[in-house]
């Protein structure tokens, strides 16, 4: 589910940057954050669960 | 008193009088509570259960011989995608047989296949009946496959070919599926019970260590198998009301079987369901990529947005320096323009002021006096005034305009 969530907070942040809700301070932390959720979902997609515990492994 | 018989000659009675009043063929329909092949003849028991108490009251054998179930067997099992098999009714044309050494058996001549198969679809329609009086035959429908469908359990025969097409497509199609097996017998009468354990096992799994995104049931083609394991009752009930969403690829032409009706969702052939995961896995990447490149095009024009209004705040603060410089330039020009045009007025205002003291302060010069014939009187250096000052015998001088006179006083 937690992707899932990661999916639906993406789609959020898109259309609240389309509709211009976003300064342009937000807008540079916003993108950061829909990268992250980017990654993360096709991560999921593509790696096996073995991969994706190795990089958040690699990552902390 | 009549003679005592060998068993041989009274079992010719019976056969002869079997024969003579039993000489016709009859369509007779019963339950078969045994059916089985051997050397290419088909041995069948017969059963008629009380409708209500459920107890036989008729039992027989019955025997198809080679040369007629050649014919017989593949007409039948074309026609209900069924073999023969204990619990199923059947319609039969048969006339009877007595044989002295081996008893009394029905032999067959002909098997109506749409008797069975209306019985079949009656139980069928029984079950399903009875399915949705429970509320649990729409249950599956109501579950939503995981976006993100990636671990699958997956109930096949370990040898079916199937199954190995099923795993090799996903793994060729770039998407990092997990596929766990759990072994099942998926042809003849062990299909429910052994499909229920593997469903018990996948729950337990699930429950404790591995969650599962969907259970895929599959089983490799094969159109004239018997598919009767896959309507029953207890397996519908068990697939129904199974937490994680079911995909079934049974493979078979003939019209949905029951297990079909209750799943999450029902296709064709186990290579159907790996290219459903994998175009479901499709979408959520293309929505990924979709949203991708909305924020990159969102980001260019942002940045152009910005870019513009970066090079406006320049140019306007460009303009606007340049007009205080102009405005301070001008401000210089007038001063220019005063001094030049004051200093002048002030410089000749200067020197006719002093032009006036110097004739002043020539008027004022003794020389000039001396040389309109006046002269001065000196004595000690000092210029006599009044002559009292003076006593005889001092020695005074008196300047005149060219040379001075040395006189005593008398």
């Amino acid at each position: 589910m937690k992707y899932e969530e990661a999916l639906k907070k993406l789609e959020t942040i898109v259309s609240k940057m389309e509709a211009g809700e976003y300064d342009i301070d937000e807008l540079t932390e916003q993108l950061k954050e829909a990268q992250k959720l980017i990654k993360l979902c096709r991560d999921k997609l593509t790696k096996t669960d073995a991969e994706i515990n190795k990089i958040l492994a690699k990552g902390e | 008193m009549s003679p005592t018989l060998t068993l041989y000659e009274l079992n010719t009675l019976v056969r002869e009088v079997i024969e003579q009043e039993l000489a016709h063929e009859y369509w007779v329909e019963a339950e078969l509570s045994e059916a089985r092949e051997s050397r290419g003849h088909c041995y069948m028991e017969l059963i008629q259960k009380d409708e209500l108490s459920n107890t036989p009251i008729a039992r027989a054998s019955a025997k198809c011989w080679r040369t007629s179930w050649m014919m017989i067997q593949p007409h039948f099992e074309r026609v209900t995608g069924q073999q023969l098999h204990a619990g199923m009714k059947v319609r039969l044309k048969v006339y009877a047989q007595f044989h002295e050494a081996f008893g009394f058996a029905w032999i067959v001549t002909d098997i109506d296949p749409n008797f069975t198969l209306g019985d079949l679809a009656r139980r069928r329609q029984e079950n399903i009946r009875q399915l949705k009086e429970e509320g649990v035959f729409d249950l599956q429908k109501e579950l939503a496959l995981p976006l993100f469908c990636m671990r699958i359990a997956v109930i096949s025969s370990e040898t079916a070919a199937g199954y190995g097409d099923f795993c090799r497509q996903l793994q060729e199609s770039g998407f990092a599926f997990q596929t766990q097996l759990f072994p099942a017998i998926m042809q003849g009468e062990q299909v429910e019970q052994s499909i229920i354990q593997a469903l018990e096992q996948i729950y337990t799994l699930h429950a404790t260590r591995t969650q599962f995104d969907c259970v895929v049931i599959i089983r490799g083609g094969g159109a004239t198998a018997d598919m009767s394991g896959f309507d029953t009752l207890s397996l519908a009930e068990h697939v129904a009301q199974f937490p994680i969403p079911i995909i079934t690829g049974i493979g078979h032409d003939r019209d949905e079987c029951v297990l079909d009706m209750v799943s999450h969702l029902r296709v064709k052939t186990p290579t159907a369901a790996a290219a459903f995961l994998i175009e479901h896995a499709q979408q959520v990447l293309d929505r990924i990529d979709n949203y991708e490149q909305r924020i990159t095009t969102l980001f260019l024009l942002v940045k152009t947005r910005q870019e513009a209004r970066l090079a406006q705040t320049a140019q306007r603060l460009v303009g606007s320096i340049s007009r205080r410089l102009e405005q301070g330039r001008s401000k210089l020009n007038t001063l220019d323009t005063l001094f030049s045009t004051l200093i002048p007025h002030l410089i000749v205002a200067q020197r006719h002021r002093l032009e006036l003291l110097e004739q002043r302060t020539q008027s004022l010069d003794p020389q000039l006096l001396l040389k309109r014939g006046y002269s001065i009187t000196l004595h000690n250096g000092r210029a006599v005034r009044d002559a009292q000052e003076l006593k005889a015998g001092d020695e005074i001088q008196t300047r005149l305009d060219k040379g001075t006179i040395q006189s005593i006083v008398k």
